[in-house]
């Protein structure tokens, strides 16, 4: 569904990733992992758009996506639940999610039922429900989370990319957000998890892939990474 | 007293011009952080295209050619001005562009009606009415009227339509916006086209109350820009406050010292607002997150 082929992409002259190779087959979830500053978020800006790779080859279903702005790739059905959740703080939560549902709404992806597709959301989250009207700035930094991932499944998405979604968020609310993964694992939405949490990521995942430094070192099945001993100690905190 | 009451009405009249104007810059700010320095001249080249048009079309008819005109107008400043400035993060560039364009925009105005400042027809009666000694043109009835209607239309497009908030979106977060499959740079181009047309727009209303001609448009631009900072470049209710408080101080000091003078109480309410509220009176302030 989504194959990435010898990415290289970064800032400026500041070159992180430096030739990865990934692929993110249709309907399984698939989870990046890496300690800070490997180029996980780099690789999702990248696939989405918000940066320009420098070279390599992006495919979407496809359709090569490298280098396309971020909204034509957001229209060919590639969702990205972003870092810092990036949720529109003066408009309210509905508004929120009706504008994840721009392409259908304006005839660039198939419309379906937008308004259904919000009930659901709400039924996922049944704590956006109780504060729709309200300001999406004014809620707080778990229901901003849940905002920002029920955004992009408002795209009915071919892929769903997911940066770090339990960032800043208590145990219990990383647990609901694991819950809300492992949901939308079983309705076969295709994803790409970038997660700190790697032992709760790999447990959901059905690949991963390890990075290190702007290169993958490891990849495979995500209960294989999850026994290897190598990855036990780096991320797994299992060392000793 | 009836004077007093006299330059009010008169002031909150030019008041309405100004916040229009102001609203104007706004919209720009909102969603690219730049402004267009050519919307005295985008008002300029409303109130003169629409002379010509009203010849042929009378004064109703008109006003959304007219209105239709600014969109283009503004577009036409964003694609040459303005984008480039914003795809290399230029944090000055735009500035020049506006300035120049919109001098060019004078130019051509100087050489297709003239230098001299021409007689709008005015579609109302030019009898004043009379309330209690206080004299009110119909015209400036309708200056109040029309501006206040196109803030709110404004309003209810970006609280109701898809586009509308859209447009919201990109002002809150260009990136973010992109990632709903928003084309951020056609809103800003949008933004630039509805800001012109709100210029365009309030200078077939004020033309009749004043002359139109060539230059009408550089003071009341300038003074509209003053208005923005006064109420707050991100504030709705700021413009129109804003644009109130200068036009009534106007008229009031016009009244009470000297119309010599008319133009410094309010540069100096600019000064003092700068100087101990640089957000504005209505502004919230900006803090830029690290």
């Amino acid at each position: 569904m989504l194959r990435i082929e010898n990415l290289v992409a970064g800032y400026g002259k500041v070159q992180v990733l430096q030739g990865i190779s990934l692929h993110v087959p249709e309907g399984k979830l698939v989870t990046l992992i890496g300690s800070n500053g490997a180029g996980k978020t780099t690789t999702l800006r990248a696939l989405s758009g918000m940066i320009k790779p420098e070279s390599g080859k992006i495919t979407l279903n496809g359709t090569d996506i490298a280098g396309l702005p971020a909204f034509k790739i957001t229209r060919l059905g590639l969702a990205h639940s972003p870092e810092g959740r990036r949720i529109f703080p003066t408009l309210s939560v509905a508004d929120n999610m009706v504008l994840g549902a721009f392409p259908r709404l304006t005839g660039a992806r198939p419309k379906g039922d937008v308004q259904a597709d919000i009930e659901r959301n709400y039924d996922l989250f049944p704590r956006l429900g109780e504060r729709k009207e309200q300001l999406a700035g004014t809620l707080s930094g778990g229901e901003q989370q849940m905002l920002a991932m029920s955004r992009a499944l408002m795209l009915q998405p071919q892929v769903l990319l997911l940066d770090e979604p339990s960032m800043g968020l208590s145990p219990k609310l990383v647990e609901e957000v694991f819950i809300i993964i492992n949901r939308l694992k079983r309705e076969k939405i295709t994803m790409l998890l970038v997660e700190q949490f790697a032992a709760a990521a790999l447990e959901v995942a059905d690949y991963g892939y390890v990075m290190e430094n702007g290169r993958l070192s490891a990849s495979g099945e995500a209960s294989a990474l999850k026994n290897d001993p190598a990855v036990r100690a780096a991320y797994l905190g299992q060392a000793h | 007293m009836q004077n007093f009451f006299q330059a009010l009405v008169s002031g909150a009249a030019v008041g309405m011009i100004y916040a229009v104007i102001a609203f104007g810059y706004q919209l720009t700010f909102a969603t690219s952080k730049t402004l267009n320095f050519g919307q005295g001249e985008a008002l300029m080249l409303g109130g003169l295209v629409g002379l010509t048009v009203s010849s042929y079309t009378g004064y109703w008819i008109m006003l959304p050619i007219v209105m239709a005109f600014g969109l283009l107008q503004g577009s036409v400043v964003e694609l040459l001005g303005v984008r480039q400035a914003i795809k290399i993060k230029s944090e000055a560039g735009w500035i020049m562009a506006t300035i120049a364009l919109g001098i060019i925009f004078l130019n051509l105005a100087e050489n297709i009606w003239g230098r001299d400042d021409l007689k709008f027809p005015s579609p109302l009666s030019e009898q004043p009415l009379s309330f209690k000694g206080v004299n009110i043109l119909p015209m400036e009835v309708l200056v109040v009227i029309g501006a206040v209607l196109l803030m709110i239309a404004v309003e209810v497009f970006n609280r109701k339509s898809i586009y509308g908030k859209a447009v919201v979106a990109t002002s809150n977060d260009r990136d973010a916006a992109g990632l709903m499959g928003i084309n951020t740079s056609a809103i800003i181009t949008f933004s630039y086209a509805l800001s012109s047309m709100a210029a365009a727009f309030a200078g077939v209303l004020v033309a009749p109350v004043t002359l139109t001609g060539a230059t009408m448009g550089s003071a009341l631009g300038l003074k509209a820009f003053a208005v923005a900072i006064i109420g707050g470049l991100s504030s709705g209710m700021g413009v129109i406050v804003g644009g109130l408080l200068l036009g009534v101080i106007e008229t009031m000091t016009g009244l009470y010292f000297s119309t010599g003078y008319k133009d410094v109480p309010g540069l100096i309410l600019l000064l003092l607002v700068l100087s101990f509220k640089p957000s504005g009176l209505f502004g919230k302030s900006t803090i830029k997150k690290v």
